[in-house]
């Protein structure tokens, strides 16, 4: 038993009992700055993560749970949504205002289940994980009890989420079936004997990969997609585009990439198909929109597409694509997110109509808005430009010329929507003139975010050394 | 001192970055800046062609620092001939158009900023000898048009009515330029992924390709994806749409560079990318472009001569003489290739100067509909005098660029495509009748008591662009033979792999095949 490899897992454990427990005893006109006390938490978290990191690789409790440099690398990511998004909610206070310190804990849950498929090494740490991560975003969706829209963003995401762990559930039936256990090297060894792999075990492969498709909100499982990014409240629709999107492409790696590599005839041409059918439809999708949170949830299926396009290469350079990728679209959308979040406040809504003259209420929150668009439209120098292209660059080399050229049109049709919004904030004009204030400390936030899109844009070595470290 | 190639590149850059920190009303500083930084560029441009040595040829005034090791991507500057003069229009153009600036009032700190990264990404491409960065820069530089047109243009209006908006432009031209871009990507892509020794570097690849070239199947694949993406931004017929829009409605500033330098990427990339890497698959293609862009010397003369716009008859000139430009590359020989790169540099400066001219009468009287002006060389003497230099520099009158270039294009093509050539000449004729139609309707006939308030240049400042851009004219007409000497040390090269028998194989019509 080595319990110092959960170091982190710990740690926000310890913090979820923290935050329940400050909901209880903090009264509730200091509940404001409870944020800190979250933020803190975080900030152990990544003190004990960088801790491990000088810890080898290793494995624990009966090889169910992996502490490789892989799964260091997306902790680190994790827990950087996760304090981005806390930073976030400061701009949301007004609407969370009751049981603060539980929304908090809901968090931490959250962030425990993405923690945890960093780790996994077994089917049942998969469906653990994943049910973690998913039901706190259930409760945390429905949050704003009295707001109609968030309590149908709420059901709507549970109803399809439980459909959707019912193909997981049932997958990883058929391939214990298939193995008679549900860890990853007995299946590895399975694998490795069989030279013929049963119909139902490759039926279990694609109903898991189904179950996962549900979390990066890939074609056809994307249903849910608008209508809880609409509702549900901004700080948490930034958790489920960068924190749980991302939890589910490591899950998908670890799946397809640590076990079933041998079966990628199988899978390559299901997750190129995806991807194409994801892009085009994510994309085409954004344009006619004309509410923001709707608009980045149809971009959000656009980057999904990219992200199922980098996996569907089975090549290393697959995963060192989609692994930057991920780093890219971590620091672009939190970005954006944080203006929506800002903005939306001192607008009243999400509307669209309600950008125009935006660069002239907030010239800042306006030029951010711009970069992080452009970045995740992948407009160099920035973060997007180079995910976008390792990405391409690994497609073309698994010999999918045509997943590479309907990926590069699809950079042309996101880039209309994106500057259509560019285009309400720069040459709109504003109902109100009324500037908008925006706090030092999301200022300050603001622009880190934007700093990483450009230095993850412009100095791509270091970050693909890390990168490719992680994968290896 | 630092290499030349980093000194032009990065100028802008620093430009822009002080612009940034600086207050947005101190306007004033804020030019000063933005006209110091492109003057260091410029004297390096200047300094890189003056020191180009002929005699040794290839790439010269090269930097490298490498960059993703494991993709074989570096970060790799440097001229060759074609491009050192090319460096040098952009520096001309940009020179100028950050002086023209001068009339932009309004959000003058974003502007330039947009401004300087526009001229850096333009910059860059020329200098990049690595695909990933020529592409990079190339992508940084279509995309600061969307704010320039979208914030500081104009609408272009006929009679009144708008015919459309600046929105719509610049959606329109940025939307081309990255399907344009994107359809090259993926052409580059399948380059580097085909080739054996994995890396983006020109110089490099150039290299491994001599010894042992692509395989001929996938070489004509290639090109033409190449020849399509990058042909957009050229503009080739009939991918031309977004270009004389796009000019109408920029500020003026951007409309010279737009038209001077940034439709020249498309034609330089071709000459750099498919000659030089794909000769297989030029020789093959070669004779459409060739038709095609007999289809843009006519198609954009005629359109031009039913313009009232000012802007939009400039702008579809542009789009009818960068055929010519095309037709020289398309004809493959040594000849050609010089006359279309001189002419890239001839018509660079001879539409950047009609563009500041055309946005100093609009300025002044408000209009660029052609029937609303009239007799302005009474009140704008010096701009009418451009005009008219401008006009016979357009419509190739002996003694500026472009009628020498024009000659060597007309005259490289003439054995391989004897049809398009003669088709071609005619424009010539058609842009004479546009080009003085607009010089009459302007500035002559009787003084219109309407703009009896208009102000002509008077300033040393305020004519310093004109003057730079036609004393460059000139020098290029009357003693062009240094510079076709350093173009020529770098085109010839360039088509050695390409034997025009390969050209003739193709261009021959069917029954002369058989």
């Amino acid at each position: 038993m080595s319990f110092g490899l959960l170091t982190v897992e710990l740690i926000i454990c310890a913090w979820i009992i923290v935050m329940l427990a400050a909901e209880l005893m903090v009264p509730r006109t200091r509940a404001p700055s409870l944020w800190q006390l979250a933020f803190l938490g975080v900030l152990i978290g990544a003190i004990g993560l960088a801790w491990l990191g000088s810890a080898g690789q290793a494995q624990a409790f009966q090889e169910m749970f992996l502490a490789d440099r892989f799964a260091l690398y997306f902790k680190g990511l994790f827990l950087l949504t996760a304090a981005v998004v806390i930073l976030m909610t400061r701009e949301f206070l007004r609407h969370l205002s009751v049981n603060l310190g539980a929304f908090y804990m809901l968090l931490f849950t959250a962030l425990l289940g993405m923690l945890v498929l960093a780790s996994i090494n077994d089917l049942l740490m998969l469906f653990i994980g994943l049910e973690l991560l998913t039901f706190s975003l259930y409760i945390m969706a429905a949050y704003l009890k009295t707001d109609a829209r968030s309590v149908e963003a709420g059901l709507k995401y549970l109803i399809l989420g439980s459909v959707s762990s019912g193909f997981l559930v049932y997958g990883i039936a058929l391939l214990y079936g298939f193995a008679g256990s549900t860890s990853f090297p007995a299946l590895r060894a399975a694998l490795s004997e069989n030279s013929l792999v049963p119909l139902s075990a490759q039926a279990g492969l694609l109903l898991v990969l189904a179950g996962l498709g549900f979390k990066v909100a890939a074609v056809p499982f994307n249903f849910w997609v608008p209508d809880v990014y609409e509702g549900a409240p901004t700080p948490v629709v930034a958790l489920l585009s960068v924190g749980s999107k991302m939890a589910g492409v490591v899950a998908i790696l670890r799946v397809l990439y640590g076990v079933f590599l041998p079966l990628q005839e199988l899978w390559i041409p299901v997750l190129a198909g995806l991807a194409a059918v994801t892009m085009l439809y994510g994309n085409l999708a954004a344009i006619p929109q004309t509410n923001i949170k709707r608009l980045l949830g149809y971009s959000s299926i656009g980057h999904a597409g990219y992200l199922l396009m980098g996996l569907s290469t089975g090549s290393a350079a697959g995963m060192e694509a989609v692994g930057y990728y991920l780093l890219a679209y971590l620091f672009s959308n939190l970005a954006v997110f944080f203006v929506v979040v800002t903005a939306s406040e001192a607008i009243g809504s999400d509307a669209l109509e309600g950008y125009a003259g935006l660069s002239k209420r907030s010239p800042f929150l306006a030029a951010a808005m711009f970069v992080g668009l452009l970045s995740l439209a992948g407009v160099p120098p920035l973060a997007g430009f180079a995910g976008k292209l390792l990405v391409l660059l690994a497609t073309a080399d698994s010999g999918q010329l045509w997943l590479v050229a309907i990926g590069a049109v699809n950079v042309a049709i996101s880039l209309y929507y994106y500057l259509m919004v560019v285009k309400r904030m720069y040459l709109g004009t504003a109902a109100t003139a009324a500037p908008i204030g925006v706090g030092s400390l999301t200022k300050l936030s603001i622009s880190f975010l934007l700093l990483g899109i450009l230095v993850i844009g412009v100095v791509q070595e270091p970050f693909l050394q890390q990168i490719a470290a992680a994968v290896r | 001192m630092a290499p030349l190639p980093l000194v032009i590149l990065f100028a802008p850059v620093l430009g822009a970055l002080i612009i940034l920190c600086l207050p947005s009303e101190r306007t004033a500083l804020i030019r000063r800046v933005s006209v110091a930084v492109m003057g260091v560029s410029l004297a390096g441009a200047v300094a890189a062609l003056a020191t180009y040595e002929t005699a040794r040829g290839g790439y010269q005034h090269e930097v490298f620092i490498p960059w993703i090791a494991t993709l074989g991507i570096g970060f790799h500057l440097g001229v060759d001939g074609i491009s050192a003069v090319l460096v040098l229009l952009h520096a001309l153009c940009a020179f100028t158009g950050v002086l023209i600036s001068y009339a932009i009032k309004q959000r003058v700190k974003e502007y330039y900023v947009f401004y300087l990264l526009l001229i850096t990404g333009v910059f860059g491409v020329f200098l990049s000898l690595d695909l990933f960065f020529f592409y990079l820069f190339y992508e940084m530089a279509v995309i600061p048009m969307y704010p320039l047109i979208g914030i500081w243009g104009s609408d272009v209006k006929e009679g009144g009515l708008v015919r459309f908006t600046k929105e719509y432009a610049a959606m329109k031209l940025t939307i081309y330029l990255t399907l344009g871009a994107v359809v090259a990507l993926v052409g580059l892509l399948w380059l580097y992924v085909s080739s054996d020794v994995r890396t983006f570097d020109l110089p490099a690849l150039q290299q491994a390709f001599a010894s042992g070239p692509l395989a001929p199947p996938l070489q004509r694949w290639i090109a033409p994806l190449l020849i399509i993406g990058f042909g957009v931004i050229a503009p080739l017929w009939p991918l031309h749409s977004w270009s004389p829009i796009g000019h109408a409605a920029a500020p003026s500033a951007v409309s010279m560079l737009h038209a001077g330098v940034l439709m020249k990427l498309g034609s330089f990339a071709i000459i750099r990318l498919v000659i030089g890497l794909l000769p297989e698959g030029a020789a093959m293609w070669m004779p459409w472009l060739a038709t095609l862009c007999v289809m843009n010397i006519l198609y954009g003369g005629f359109v031009a001569m039913a313009q009232k716009d000012l802007k939009l008859i400039i702008g579809y000139s542009s789009s009818s003489h960068m055929g010519y430009v095309l037709l020289g590359i398309a004809c493959l020989t040594p000849l050609g290739l010089d006359g279309a790169v001189l002419l890239m540099f001839a018509h660079g400066l001879m539409t950047a100067l009609a563009f500041a001219l055309v946005g100093h009468v609009y300025d002044e009287t408000h209009s660029r509909y052609l029937p609303d002006l009239g007799g302005l060389a009474h009140q704008l003497p010096f701009i009418a005098t451009c005009g008219v230099m401008a006009a016979m520099a357009s419509s190739g009158l002996p003694g500026f660029g472009n009628f020498a270039s024009e000659l060597l294009v007309f005259v490289g093509a003439w054995d391989v495509y004897p049809i398009q050539t003669v088709c071609g000449v005619f424009g010539v004729v058609i842009t004479a009748v546009y080009m003085l139609r607009l010089v009459r309707g302007t500035f002559f006939g009787a003084a219109k008591p309407a703009f009896t308030h208009v102000h002509d240049a008077v300033s040393p400042l305020a004519r310093l662009p004109y003057v730079v851009l036609i004393a460059a004219l000139l020098w290029i007409g009357c003693w062009p033979k240094p510079v076709v000497q350093i173009i020529d040390a770098s085109a010839r090269p360039l088509l050695e792999r390409t034997s025009p028998g390969d050209l003739r194989q193709y261009a021959r019509p069917p029954e002369e095949a058989r």
